[in-house]
């Protein structure tokens, strides 16, 4: 346990770094011309409106469910899969390889392709975020999967376990941390490919609000959208860090 | 009867109990060796993806045996070829920036408690957000040109290095420490000399990750602002509906991300065999 005065030590620093960036902020950006930088006051003051006239919610909650949809529809597959790989060793030698290179590839690559085939509407952009996120979630699923050690499953069949009584006490507890490893790192990703999508296929949502700020030189309206996504990013890791550490708490990662 | 060969053990029981030689079947022999299943299932997709393509899709969308044919011809390509140099002597120069820059504030942070509780929020903020959305604001910085792209690997690489190295620094074994100090070892020597090389494992696990995203930024900010590259030349053909020839430049690019991984692997565990890679991967 943190002692009450840590804690109240570790708050402080946390508010002091945020003034100093603010204060630096604030005050470098009034000596460059407002349409490079934009001050935090303004950019307070321009977000403030963009809540009333609901300009941000709406493009928020666009994107919200552009990521969401991509990335609950990767997760309800690639886990089951991964599972299904982890069980089956013949067919998981033969994939894994494959699935390894498709989680290295850097698949912003295939945007050009998806836009010309699948065109630009909502289920193409779910396909962006999807792709992003499925292929990071599989491969850690099967390198769990392959992180079970066989004697267990001996052990268990030697006890005459059935194939129900493994799967629950052997492959889904031992498969899940790496799983949830995976579903980390794809937050992360799918949100790259939530941007992406909405940059390339067609405008909406957030990535809609920066490129039209951007080309107006609105840099209050820019700098305050960054800043959201910024918040956006830092809540939704935070969220999956706490899913990884809630499902393998013997590996608390990170801080 | 797939359902059976949970194990490495069973599987070689059940191939012995077969019999040696005559009574194997050809799922035993085949399942016993990995590389012939590998290759079954790389062919299994690449058939899938043909048949598919044939049946459901316009000529034009990129097919494995397409691929095949205008293989050569592309990797030969001019444009293919200057592209491709253009990206990567992109990614390097933005890549050292970031090593140089980032192993810096690493250092700085995994031992200055001022300096980490100063700059946490920040580093892990910007880290966790999709860089892409940076791209308009740098294109008004740097306007539409390569000097935009270089902004963008750099910042995509950065953070990957800071964050890591940080984590190498807190890793250092205390005693290591307290030696260099009772020795009176001046500053610069207990970072550059003892902290950086006990985290060089950590080091390369963030340098792994930034290649991987500097890639990335590199790819879409070509897209982005149209500057020669490969991956504008991936969304100039896939434009004009030469779909395979694109792919070849996806191609390219999985090449790299993947020989990059390769390497990396194989440094930590030539150099650092006591290291457990993995570990401290993002």
């Amino acid at each position: 346990m943190v002692s009450s005065e840590a804690r109240w030590v570790r708050w402080g620093t946390v508010a002091l770094s945020v003034a100093a960036g603010a204060a630096l902020w604030e005050l470098g950006a009034r000596r460059a011309s407002p349409a490079v930088i934009s001050p935090l006051s303004a950019t307070v003051i321009r977000l403030v409106e963009m809540i009333r006239t609901g300009e941000l919610s709406s493009g928020l909650l666009g994107s919200l469910a552009l990521f969401f949809t991509g990335f609950g529809l990767a997760v309800a597959t690639a886990l089951p899969l991964g599972l299904l790989l982890a069980r089956v060793r013949v067919i998981r030698i033969a994939l894994s390889d494959y699935i390894m290179i498709a989680n290295a590839t850097p698949l912003v690559a295939l945007i050009p392709f998806i836009l010309s085939i699948a065109g630009l509407d909502f289920a193409a952009k779910v396909l962006v975020v999807y792709l992003f996120s499925f292929f990071t979630i599989l491969f850690n699923t099967v390198e769990g999967a392959r992180s079970i050690k066989p004697e267990l499953i001996e052990v268990a069949r030697s006890y005459r376990s059935g194939e129900w009584a493994i799967w629950r006490d052997i492959m889904v507890p031992g498969t899940l941390p790496y799983a949830m490893t995976g579903v980390r790192q794809a937050i992360g990703r799918g949100l790259v490919g939530m941007v992406a999508a909405e940059f390339f296929l067609s405008a909406s949502g957030i990535g809609q609000l920066i490129m039209t700020s951007a080309r107006n030189f609105d840099t209050a309206a820019l700098f305050g959208t960054v800043l959201i996504i910024s918040l956006l990013g830092t809540a939704l890791t935070g969220l999956g860090r706490l899913l990884e550490n809630r499902f393998s708490p013997w590996r608390a990662v990170g801080r | 009867m797939m359902r059976e060969v949970s194990t490495s053990a069973l599987g070689r029981a059940r191939a012995t109990a077969g019999g040696g030689g005559k009574g194997r079947t050809l799922w035993t022999q085949l399942s016993n060796s990995t590389v012939l299943l590998k290759l079954a299932g790389g062919l299994f997709i690449l058939t899938l993806w043909e048949l598919i393509v044939r049946a459901a899709a316009p000529a034009y969308v990129a097919k494995p045996s397409g691929i095949l044919r205008v293989l050569p011809k592309t990797i030969l390509s001019k444009a293919i070829i200057d592209g491709a140099g253009t990206t990567l002597w992109a990614v390097t120069q933005g890549l050292l920036i970031a090593l140089v820059l980032g192993t810096v504030v690493g250092l700085a942070m995994g031992h200055l408690k001022v300096v980490e509780r100063l700059l946490r929020i920040y580093v892990s903020g910007l880290n966790a957000m999709p860089m892409i959305a940076l791209l308009p604001l740098l294109t008004i910085w740097f306007g539409y040109t390569p000097a935009a792209r270089l902004a963008t690997i750099v910042f995509a690489a950065f953070f990957p290095v800071a964050m890591n190295v940080t984590d190498g620094a807190h890793s250092v074994p205390s005693d290591y420490l307290d030696v260099a100090r009772s020795y009176r070892a001046r500053r610069r020597h207990i970072w550059f000399g003892v902290t950086l090389p006990s985290s060089l494992p950590y080091l390369l696990a963030g340098i792994r990750i930034a290649i991987g995203r500097a890639l990335i930024g590199a790819v879409v900010a070509e897209f982005f602002i149209s500057i020669d590259g490969l991956g504008f030349y991936i969304l100039f053909q896939s434009r004009t509906f030469h779909h395979n020839e694109a792919f070849v430049g996806v191609l390219m690019l999985a090449g790299f991300a993947i020989a990059n991984d390769v390497l990396i692997n194989w440094l930590t565990r030539r150099f650092m065999p006591w290291y457990r890679a993995g570990e401290s991967g993002k």
